[in-house]
């Protein structure tokens, strides 16, 4: 895309979409450091992602003072304007994602006060597949790459297969467990947020596909399925 | 089979455009300004012509009401109806196409007459009142529309010319509006305007919009977003895209739509 006359604007945009790339990153690590500390049932690593998203908030107010000036200041129309938007509502997403991430933290503390019960080994899948799409989404926003987007977007449908095999398999060790049923309780949460996770960053890909091409992504997604219909119904 | 009747669209109904251009190129000498512009223009609407300075924005507007005529070395091609009737046709008074499509320019120009005369002139020309009571009953009317009556309306005998700018601009859509135009031609009316004379025509804009069509020509993409419904993005002579005025700033299907109205190279 060219340059804007106004170079001071085109600072304030790319000033915009770095704070929103450094939460994506954020986001990313605490989920990964979340993880860790569960896996190894490490209080010191779960309080660090506790205190940890005091940043993501931060970073999500500092996104929204600059989107505030860049609309006082440019009145920003057309891919400017899907621009700032998009930044706003993603930074509001990331923001989520780091909830997500503190409160598998959380958990992991109480898991480690109750008697420490081993992580199922499909969290540890969950959490790989839900980083993924953080990443890849993340890096479409940098790339402006609609197609990866939609990419990421597709994938949700796995994660959610995941979920309920997850959910399937913790089950299945509270009856087996019963006296687990405590810490197991938690990580049935843990892959719930894992799934939430996932969500967030299919709603990342909508932002990021809008912002790239100016259409809805479930718009560009619809006339496929519709065209399908009629034609059944006609013939 | 498919239930059809559920299906129609109010958006896509087919309306008649109150003017069209078709296919409209314009010379001057060997300057062609306007090159092959089509574009409809509906009542109830109001198309914002936009794009950068000599782009022939204020040429091709120019030609819905024959202004051009009175350019010794302008010369107009194509195809434009009022009402389906062309205009260029010989047949055609052009005072009284005139009087059906008005216009405002840029710089407020009233008459160095009484504010009262410079809306009377133009009824009076066009025989639209018989008495003196009809010409009050318009003066009034008029400036009513134009949201100026309560400022003026004790001093109608005070030269036009001592109001303030945008009262001036005001003044002059009263003028254009007492002849009953059915369209409305406006050519940057608010460029000389502080904001608030700029709100007040803007949403006389918004007023009048339901009894005319109304074409204005503005350099302010705000003034653009804000009062028009359809969009026009005219460069060098070209009309390169054409729609609603919410999907041209919100998501323009050009790169050269994009360029210009957030301000970037092109
Ligand atoms: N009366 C005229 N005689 C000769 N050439 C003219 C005349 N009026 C306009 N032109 C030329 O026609 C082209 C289009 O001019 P026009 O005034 O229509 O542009 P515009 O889009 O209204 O620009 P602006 O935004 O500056 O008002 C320009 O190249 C201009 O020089
Ligand atoms: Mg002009």
């Amino acid at each position: 895309m060219n340059d804007h006359i106004v170079k001071a604007y085109d600072n304030e945009l790319k000033d915009l979409r770095s704070i929103v790339s450094r939460m994506g990153g954020l986001a990313e690590e605490q989920l990964v450091a979340a993880m860790k500390a569960l896996k190894e049932l490490d209080a010191d690593g779960a309080w660090h992602v506790r205190s940890s998203d005091r940043a993501l908030d931060q970073l999500e107010l500092e996104a929204e003072r600059a989107a505030i000036v860049v609309f006082a200041r440019r009145a920003p129309v057309a891919d400017d304007l899907r621009e700032v938007v998009a930044a706003l509502k993603m930074t509001g997403i990331i923001e989520r994602i780091g909830d997500y991430a503190k409160n598998i933290a959380k958990r992991t503390l109480a898991v480690h006060e109750a008697a420490p019960v081993v992580m199922p080994l499909l969290l540890e899948q969950m959490a790989d597949e839900a980083r993924r799409m953080i990443q890849d989404v993340m890096d479409a926003y940098v790339h402006r790459d609609a197609d990866s987007a939609m990419e990421v977007w597709e994938r949700d449908e796995a994660l959610d297969n995941l979920h309920n095999a997850a959910y399937r398999q913790i089950l299945a060790r509270m009856m087996e467990n019963p006296n687990q049923i405590g810490a197991l309780t938690h990580f049935l949460m843990i892959a719930k947020n894992l799934e939430r996770i996932g969500d967030q960053a299919t709603n990342i890909a909508e932002q990021v596909y809008y912002t790239i091409t100016g259409i809805m992504l479930e718009d560009a997604r619809r006339p496929k399925r519709d065209f399908t219909s009629t034609e059944l119904v006609e013939e | 089979m498919l239930d059809m009747s559920t299906k129609v669209d109010p958006m896509t109904e087919i309306r008649t455009p109150k003017m069209a251009a078709k296919d409209v190129n314009v010379f001057y000498g060997d300057n062609h300004a306007v090159k092959g512009i089509s574009l409809d223009l509906y009542r109830d609407e109001v198309t914002a012509l936009i794009g950068p300075s000599g782009c022939g924005k204020s040429t091709f507007l120019r030609c819905l009401n024959r202004m051009n005529d009175t350019v010794a070395t302008c010369r107009v091609e194509g195809n434009i109806t009022l009402d389906g009737d062309d205009i260029y046709d010989p047949k055609i008074d052009v005072v009284q196409l005139r009087a059906r499509v008005g216009m405002v320019f840029q710089k407020p120009n009233p008459f160095p007459k009484s504010i009262y005369d410079n809306i009377a002139y133009g009824p009076r020309i066009h025989g639209l009142a018989r008495e003196r009571a009809d010409l009050d009953e318009i003066v009034a009317t008029s400036l009513e529309k134009a949201g100026l009556w309560n400022e003026v309306k004790d001093r109608l005998d005070s030269p036009g010319t001592a109001l303030s700018g945008g009262q001036q601009q005001r003044l002059c859509i009263a003028r254009a509006i007492a002849v009953n135009p059915e369209v409305i031609l406006m050519d940057e009316p608010c460029s000389a305007l502080d904001p608030i004379a700029t709100a007040k025509v803007e949403a006389l804009i918004d007023e009048l919009k339901g009894r005319y069509a109304i074409i204005i020509v503005t350099h302010s993409m705000q003034q653009a977003a804000r009062i028009s419904q359809k969009t026009a993005f005219f460069h060098m002579g070209d009309l390169v895209e054409h729609g609603d005025t919410t999907q041209i700033f919100t998501a323009p299907k050009e790169e050269r739509t994009r360029d210009y109205i957030t301000g970037r190279f092109g």
